[in-house]
């Protein structure tokens, strides 16, 4: 252990807030899924690869900006999630038990698929700004985690407008707050629950494309995002867009402050203390609601 | 009666003409130098009706995974040899059959490969895989059948302290005095320019901690202080913090114990983090000529590793080898783990040649015993199968690296202190 000085430290804290933001963008879809389908999307951390991936591609044979790529990946996103959810997890008889099954079976696929494609090499997208570092007041923001957390941002920000200003949002929020009520009230769930799946992938999209410019990946990669980013759900309670904020943006601050505090090694295992301690000490999470058996 | 007792006798002496010729060309020693004599009379000619059985050598690489930028690289250098032995009649008049399976770095792959090669397979030899990460298991394996592992990229104190005689790491020295050229450099410059502190960022890899953890109470004993040692877990991508860390003490030295991908990600997490040090040393990556490159440019200036072969060194069979090379695969930079590979042919083609056989307990007497000549120079082993020799250092400077220690393989006078990266 060894205490940084304060430069460092606010540094530090700088650099997990730039992240935080960009975990934030990756696990708002899954907890948009959660609460509206019930379903914990395993795939999650697939479709982030495979939208790094086809980031990558862009990149490569069309020079595509990784930001601006996002406006390619997300419409194409929407509509593989779309598809997805009216075909085949519609068809799933008791989605709450057998989506992790199925989800994760969907994951391997697509990890394999990957693999054969692409192989394992490592792979990142590097745009010209990639090491350019702007530095305000001697504190260095690297251009693309700054530029990562700026477009999470946007999203985000569109994310919360769509549901919370239009009809459409009103629904899922319905849905996600009691789905035998808000058929009642006559929203079509089963509408709103694709329109939210492909919502969900569409975000897992725009995460990917961030994700190829900040980090290398390579297919086996989705397993370490699946599980980052469920672990961040569980800490903002499952079902809450502001909760995945605020856990995302708490869990990037520690994982790096414990890399200089502590040590490298522990980095990444703090993600895994917070879910382990959240599921004992308040399952809900900071900003979910308790579940109770409906009788 | 006696045509039908006539045709017993031809039948069962047929058969057993069979049996012998075409039967256990994968067992040890006896009965497979016998097969030739049995079969086609002219060993060192061209096979001809009954060619003499192939000689079968297996290997595990790992082409995919971490290590698949050096797994690939000593594939090359292993096929290139099989191609070149052929070529020139067969070790032995015999053809050799190159088998690899792809362990995808993974150890645990790696040890069913060879299980799967020397017991379902049956090849007569062995030879190892890149890195110590996987050579120290898989010659348990090898060690378990007796046969020989010849190796071309396991250096690391593990690899040797587990009382294990097979092994042969066949590069001219053990990794532990990887850095140790190097060292020697930097207490070589005068007392104004030498760095006074340093850091060690390395990956938790034995071949890596055992280069930097060999170099850090040598670097302290000639006068520099640590600042900060830290390890990391392999797949580690996010240097960020660390780098910021690093930054905020600003040793004049970083050692990296890396392998390829994340000493790009470290070099790139220093730049972000505006660090400048007045030297810096990876242990492999900048070894990697082409891809090195590519994925750093410019920012490779100055930027130290450890080398056990080049492709301009004139030792005998070197030239050879660099021709023969280019012909097979083109104009590329060669990667020392292609040479390294080709190495461990080498070695195990004079060893089967000097022994007459494949007979596995023979060749590790023989290994032990001989001076092999090979591309990185004349080759032995102790009883332990460590080389007896010495590592080069080597600097990138204008796009491609040359070696500027020690002084009898120096092309050009090492840069000092490094451009900005």
């Amino acid at each position: 252990m060894s205490l940084p000085s304060a430069h460092l430290f606010i540094q530090t804290l700088i650099l997990g807030i730039l992240v935080g933001g960009v975990y934030a963008l990756m696990a708002s879809g899954l907890t948009l899924i959660f609460g509206v389908m019930r379903v914990i999307n395993v795939a999650h951390g697939a479709f982030l690869i495979l939208g790094a991936y086809i980031t990558y591609l862009l990149f490569q044979w069309f020079g595509i900006d990784p930001i601006l790529s996002i406006l390619i990946t997300v419409p194409l996103f929407f509509l593989f999630g779309w598809v997805l959810q009216r075909y085949v997890f519609s068809r799933i008889e008791n989605p709450e038990q057998t989506s992790v099954l199925v989800t994760f079976a969907l994951a391997l696929m697509l990890e394999g698929a990957l693999g054969a494609i692409f192989q394992t090499t490592a792979r990142s997208v590097t745009p010209f700004y990639s090491t350019t570092t702007l530095i305000i007041a001697t504190y260095r923001l690297p251009v693309t985690r700054l530029a990562g957390f700026a477009a999470a941002l946007v999203v985000l920000l569109i994310l919360y407008y769509v549901l919370q200003r239009t009809r459409l949002g009103r629904a899922i929020r319905a849905t996600i707050q009691d789905p035998r009520a808000a058929q009642l009230v006559g929203v079509k769930v089963s509408m709103v629950s694709a329109f939210t799946f492909a919502l969900g992938v569409s975000t897992a999209a725009a995460g990917g494309s961030l994700l190829s410019m900040i980090y290398t990946f390579n297919p086996a990669s989705q397993g370490d995002w699946v599980a980052k980013t469920l672990a961040i759900i569980v800490l903002g309670g499952m079902g809450s867009l502001p909760g995945a904020l605020l856990a995302a943006i708490i869990l990037g601050v520690m994982e790096q402050l414990t890399a200089i505090i502590v040590t490298l090694y522990w980095s990444p295992i703090v993600f895994y203390i917070f879910l382990f301690i959240t599921l004992i000490v308040r399952p809900q999470g900071l900003m979910g609601e308790v579940i109770r058996e409906k009788g | 009666m006696r045509s039908k007792l006539l045709n017993l006798v031809i039948s069962i002496a047929l058969v057993s003409l069979l049996i012998t010729a075409c039967g256990p060309a994968a067992t040890p020693a006896p009965v497979a130098t016998d097969a030739p004599a049995v079969t086609a009379p002219a060993a060192t000619e061209a096979p001809t009706a009954a060619p003499a059985p192939s000689i079968k050598i297996g290997a595990s690489l790992p082409l995919t995974g971490d290590f698949s930028g050096p797994g690939t690289a000593a594939q090359k250098g292993y096929e290139l040899w099989v191609d070149m032995v052929n070529k020139a009649g067969g070790l032995l008049g015999r053809q050799v059959e190159f088998k690899v399976y792809d362990n995808a770095s993974n150890p645990d792959t790696a040890v069913a490969d060879y299980e799967k090669l020397i017991t379902q397979d049956k090849v007569d030899l062995v030879v190892g895989p890149f890195s110590s990460k996987l050579v120290i298991p898989t010659s348990e394996v090898a060690n378990k059948y007796g046969y020989a592992f010849p190796e071309p990229a396991g250096g690391a104190p593990g690899v040797f302290n587990r009382g294990l005689k097979n092994i042969f790491f066949c590069q001219p020295a053990s990794s532990d005095v990887q850095g140790v050229p190097f060292v020697n450099y930097l207490l070589g410059l005068p007392e104004a320019s030498r760095p006074k502190t340093f850091a060690v960022i390395s990956q938790d890899d034995p071949f890596t901690l055992g280069v930097v953890q060999a170099m850090e109470p040598l670097l302290t004993a000639g006068g520099l202080t640590e600042v900060l040692s830290e390890k990391y877990p392999p797949d580690t991508k996010d240097f960020s913090s660390i780098a910021a860390k690093v930054a905020d003490k600003n040793p004049d030295l970083i050692i990296g114990g890396t392998m390829f991908d994340d000493s790009v990600a470290q070099i790139k997490a220093y730049i972000q983090a505006g660090y400048q040090p007045r030297g810096a040393f990876f242990t492999t990556g900048p070894s990697l000529p082409v891809e090195f490159n590519q994925a750093l440019g410019k920012s490779t200036e100055g930027i130290f590793s450890a080398m056990s072969w080049f492709e301009a060194s004139t030792t005998e069979t070197n030239p050879e080898f660099v021709a023969a090379y280019h012909a097979k695969y083109g104009a590329e930079a060669i990667a020392e783990d292609s040479a390294n590979a080709f190495t461990v042919g080498q070695v195990l083609q004079q060893a089967v040649e000097g022994t007459k056989g494949v007979d596995n307990a023979k060749l590790i007497t023989f290994m032990h015993a001989t001076t092999f000549k090979t591309v990185v120079g004349p080759l032995s082993f102790n009883e332990l199968g460590q080389p007896k020799g010495s590592f080069m250092t080597l600097q990138w400077q204008g796009g491609t690296y040359k070696i500027i220690a020690p002084d009898y393989a120096k092309q050009v006078d090492a840069i000092w202190p490094k451009p900005k990266w």
